[in-house]
Formats: structure tokens, C-alpha cells, sequence
């Protein structure tokens, strides 16, 4: 569904800071796929999100989503068919308006008109499944909310208006233990009731063994392993340990 | 004082015009500045080119409206930074007006009375001295070309009569309402959302350049039409009538949201309204009495952006967080002070 065909992406070409970020990467993601994205700082994950985003445009290679080529769309078509979250529970979501305010400009992927009560029961099912009570505080501030809350939210809002592609960038790293465990398992879920494609940038190499369906390694800006087997983690005395096995 | 509370309505649209960029958008928009005086030339020369008063005001709305549409094309299609967006055509709506006005200044031509009808030709067209040389053949009788009627009629009669105030209301109380409703729709909620997060509103499939462009056209056409009735008002228009508004501008709001804070009752619009009033009579009563203590009429503007600088700064040193600590250290022991009781 997401094709990444010889995707190059040079920072600052022809100056004397150039930069290769991204260097002839193939990636195909398939329908429902869970894919998980990882590497150290500076691997190129970020910039593969934000040529999918069309927040940079690639050197060289293509990009289709559905086979429909998106080289050079900007990012406010492309968000048409893709929700993201990243790290910072803020960006997300919108903290000045209302709960039921963000679900709205959520619900509509663009200026459209569509009264929240036509979403009402839609919005009111996807925040009862996070069991935070939300759904009873559709008048509060969205910045009045605790980080996991945020987070949660801007969950909801990313995939409320049906995205084809949930693109998620260390969605997790700034939450504590307990709330980004709940945030996993709601992005789990999202993907295997929804059917929603996500891709997933981590560092948390537990969650990465835990929850990918897919294991996608990135270094100096190529990929260099994708793995299609089912992922597990297991801990020793020295630490985490991701150890891969075939389906 | 009623003429300050009609001033301080005519001006708390200006404020509304810096509330919606300053704390709508968040996009620091010094165009008002000059699409208060671009309101001001294009009421007044409408009203010179026969047009009525509903119609120059709305031209001059449609003025301040064009100024804040440049400003945004500017910043967003030519990344030039907001700042410097405003301050560019600001210095070219100077000229624009230069040109508007013919001049420097053009005052509302004089009536006599709402509903009078007024001939500009009579009023100008020839002196008793004309006459006279007429009489004694020194100059040979003309035909005098058909007079043109044309009605003006007076917006303001400046006769303190509750007339004006109500007139003023009206106007006021109609933009805010129109502005409420505005700012509950699809497209308001949109502008409030880029507000609080522009980069998040791509994310959902908005455009940063449409919201920002729809964002300043909204404030300067509020700016537009309180300078346009501030001419009226005042009876003349002149093109150095909008410097310093936007520090006028920003005094009222940070003065209405001292009092109206806390009240979110249409997205805060009241807090600009009731702050323009506020700042019309502080500055009314510094005018009066300050000479007393040696201030002059010309101090105004430098104690306005003064105001402005210390509140800024307070709320900065009352958000630092030194002073939280200090805060919480001290609800600490309040709170203990209380419980061992």
C-alpha cells in the first residue's frame, strides 16, 4: 500500500553542511501491516516520516500510497490519508479548544462542515475504549489533561477520520511506564480492530519485540534489515534483548 | 463622558483586531497600523466621492480587510517573517493613503444635521467677490454649469446626545456577535486550533496559508472599520492616525483580559471590548490631570507602551519558575499553617 521506491533525500545539497539522510531505501508496507522503525539518532527514521508526510521532498525515487504517486503533494493533502503522533503530547492535540472542539477538527480531515453531532457517538465510543472517562469531559480543555491523556487523545484524533496510515514518532517516549504501556496497547488495538497500517519509529526496543509485526532497522540513512517474522523480546540480567523468530 | 465611552467603543473594534492576531492566530501583526489610518483616508474619501456613510464604513472595513490579506500572502507565500510582513505594508499603505486622501489630511465635509442635503458646488463654487467683479462687467457672467445635488448625510452628530452611542453600539455589539458566531463555526474553530498549534492543523488536513490568510484579513478588517468610524467620528481622516495603534491596540486587550480573564464567554471577545473602553477613560483621565504632575497630551503614547511593557514583564516574572517555587514554598506553608491548627 505505502511503496518507497529508491527514496534519496540529501540535506542542504551542493553546500558545505550537505547532508545524506535517506540513501536509495525501498520499503513496501502492505495493508494492516504493523511496522516498527528502528536505529540510532541520526539512521534517517525521522526524515522516511516526513517524506511520507511530504514535508520533504525526496532527491531521487518515488512514492505511492494506494499507487497513487505522492511525490511533491503537500502535507495538508497527504494528512488526508495519514494520522501521525509524535513524541510530544502537544503536538497532537490542540490544547486550547475542547475535547469535543479537537474531536471535531479531527473528524474532518480538512475545512468541511460537519456538526459534532453527527460524531457524537463515533467520538464517544473511541474515548470510552480508553477507559480514561474522557467521554464525561467533553468540555475540558485538552491542555488541562495529564501527558498519557494527551497522548491518548491525540491518538483518537489521528485515526478519527478513518487514515489509511498511522504514522507514530517515539509516540511514547515521553510518557511514564504505565501510560505508554496503555498507549501500545491502544495503537495495538487501532491496528488489529481498525486495520489501520502503522508505522512506528521507536527506541524502546521492548515495545518494538512486543508489538511490531514487522522490524525495520535503519543505519546512516539505509535500511538495512526488514524483517517480515513475528518479533519477541526476552530480558536477561544485562538487559533488554529483542531476538527474532520465523511465523 | 460619553464621548470617551463612544471613542472607547470605536477603538475596542481596533482592539478586537489585535485580539484576534496577537491572541487568536498568534500571529503578531503590526499591518494595524496602517489599515487603521488606510480605514480612516478610505471612509473619509468615499464619503468626499458622495458615497454613504454605511458604504464607507464598509469600505473601509473592505480597506483593512485588502491590508491584512497582503500581510499574510507576504509572510506566508514569501516566508518574510510576520513582523517584518507588517511593517512592510504598513509603509506602503502610507503612500497608498498619501494618495487616498490626496494629502496629508481630508476632513468629512461639514453638514449641518443627519438628514440635511448638502451642494458641494454652492458650498464652493464662487464668493461674493466673484459676484461683484460680475456686477461691475470685469469679468464676463458665466453660465453656471448644473448643479449636481449630493446627499450627505451625517453618520455622527456629534452632539452628545445618545444618538452617536447608540449608533456605535449597534456597530460594535453586531461585530462581536458576528465574530462569536464566526469563531464557533468549522472555519473559526480551524483558526483557533492554528492559534494554539499551526503545525498541527496540517496534520489534519488544513492549510497553515489559508488559516493565517483568513486570520489577519479577519483582524485588519476589524481595524479597517474602527478607523473608518474613528474618522467619522472625528470628523477629518490623517495619515499619521494609525501610528502607535497597535500599542493601543494591545494596551486594551492586556487591560480587558486583567478583567475579563477568566471569562471565555465568546471566545473572549469581551475582554478587548470592555479593555478599549477602560483604556479610553485611563487615558481620558490622564490627559485631564496629568499635566498636574507634568505629563503632556504627547506623553500618551510613550505611558501606553510603557503599560504594556510592565504587564508583559510581571506576568513574565510571575511565570519564572523562581517565583513558582516561591509560591508553592509559600501555599506550603499555608497549607501546613492550616493543618496543624
Amino acid at each position: 500500500m505505502v511503496e518507497l521506491q529508491g527514496i534519496t533525500v540529501i540535506y542542504n545539497k551542493g553546500m558545505s553542511n550537505e547532508q545524506k539522510a535517506l540513501s536509495e531505501v525501498f520499503l513496501f508496507v502492505h495493508d494492516g501491516e504493523f511496522v516498527t522503525i528502528i536505529g540510532p539518532n541520526g539512521a534517517g527514521k525521522s526524515t522516511l516520516l516526513k517524506v511520507i508526510l511530504g514535508e520533504v521532498n525526496p532527491l531521487r525515487g518515488k512514492y505511492l500510497i494506494d499507487g497513487r504517486m505522492m511525490n511533491g503533494k503537500p502535507p495538508h493533502y497527504l494528512a488526508r490519508f495519514i494520522g501521525r503522533v509524535y513524541q510530544d503530547p502537544n503536538t497532537g492535540i490542540f490544547p486550547s479548544l475542547s475535547i469535543k472542539e479537537n474531536l471535531l477538527i479531527a473528524s474532518r480531515k480538512g475545512i468541511r462542515s460537519v456538526g459534532f453531532s453527527r460524531l457524537k457517538k463515533r467520538g464517544l465510543d473511541l474515548l470510552k475504549g480508553l477507559g480514561l472517562g474522557l467521554e464525561k469531559r467533553l468540555d475540558v480543555l485538552a491542555g488541562e489533561l495529564s501527558g498519557g491523556q494527551k497522548q491518548s487523545l491525540a491518538m483518537i484524533m489521528a485515526v478519527f477520520s478513518g487514515p489509511s496510515l498511522l504514522l507514530l514518532d517515539e509516540h511514547t517516549a515521553a510518557l511514564d511506564p504505565r501510560s505508554a504501556k496503555n498507549v501500545m496497547d491502544l495503537t495495538k488495538r487501532i491496528n488489529a480492530e481498525q486495520g489501520i497500517t502503522v508505522i512506528m519509529i521507536t527506541h524502546n526496543m521492548e515495545f518494538a519485540g512486543m508489538y511490531g509485526t514487522r522490524l525495520v532497522e535503519f543505519h546512516e540513512g539505509s535500511l538495512i534489515k526488514s524483517d517480515n517474522r513475528k518479533t519477541h523480546s526476552t530480558k536477561d540480567s544485562k538487559g533488554l534483548r529483542i531476538s527474532l523468530s520465523s511465523n | 463622558m460619553l464621548a470617551i465611552v463612544e471613542q472607547g467603543l470605536i477603538l475596542c473594534l481596533l482592539a478586537i483586531g489585535v485580539y484576534i492576531a496577537f491572541r487568536v492566530v498568534h500571529l503578531p501583526d503590526l499591518t494595524v497600523d496602517g489599515s487603521f489610518a488606510l480605514g480612516a483616508a478610505i471612509a473619509v474619501r468615499s464619503i468626499v466621492s458622495g458615497a454613504t456613510p454605511v458604504l464607507a464604513i464598509s469600505l473601509a472595513a473592505a480597506g483593512g480587510a485588502a491590508a491584512g490579506f497582503i500581510t499574510s500572502i507576504i509572510h506566508r507565500k514569501l516566508k518574510v517573517n510576520v513582523l517584518l510582513a507588517g511593517i512592510l505594508v504598513m509603509t506602503m499603505v502610507y503612500s497608498v493613503n498619501l494618495r487616498i486622501m490626496g494629502g496629508p489630511n481630508l476632513p468629512v465635509p461639514r453638514v449641518f444635521g443627519q438628514q440635511e442635503v448638502v451642494s458641494y458646488e454652492r458650498m464652493s463654487g464662487g464668493t461674493m467677490l466673484d459676484d461683484l467683479f460680475a456686477d461691475q462687467g470685469l469679468i464676463e457672467e458665466e453660465t453656471p454649469p448644473p448643479i449636481r445635488e449630493r446627499t450627505v448625510v451625517a453618520f455622527f452628530t456629534n452632539r452628545l446626545d445618545g444618538s452617536d452611542l447608540a449608533k456605535i453600539s449597534i456597530v460594535v455589539i453586531s461585530a462581536v456577535i458576528i465574530l462569536g458566531a464566526f469563531l464557533k463555526t468549522d472555519l473559526g474553530t480551524s483558526l483557533r486550533a492554528f492559534g494554539c498549534n499551526p503545525s498541527g492543523v496540517t496534520a489534519f488536513g488544513m492549510s497553515q496559508t489559508f488559516l493565517a490568510i483568513i486570520g489577519l484579513l479577519t483582524a485588519n478588517l476589524m481595524v479597517g472599520l474602527s478607523g473608518g468610524l474613528f474618522a467619522l467620528y472625528s470628523g477629518f481622516a490623517d495619515v499619521s492616525l494609525g501610528q502607535g495603534m497597535v500599542v493601543t491596540g494591545l494596551a486594551s486587550v492586556i487591560l480587558g483580559e486583567i478583567i475579563f480573564g477568566k471569562v471565555k464567554f465568546l471566545y473572549g471577545l469581551l475582554a478587548p471590548v470592555a479593555g478599549g473602553v477602560l483604556y479610553q477613560a485611563l487615558l481620558s483621565t490622564a490627559m485631564r490631570y496629568g499635566y498636574r504632575i507634568g505629563f503632556l497630551a504627547s506623553d500618551m503614547k510613550l505611558l501606553t507602551a510603557l503599560f504594556v511593557i510592565s504587564v508583559i514583564g510581571v506576568r513574565q516574572l510571575a511565570s519564572s519558575p523562581r517565583k513558582q517555587r516561591f509560591k508553592a514554598e509559600v501555599k506550603k506553608l499555608w497549607l501546613n499553617s492550616r493543618g496543624s491548627q
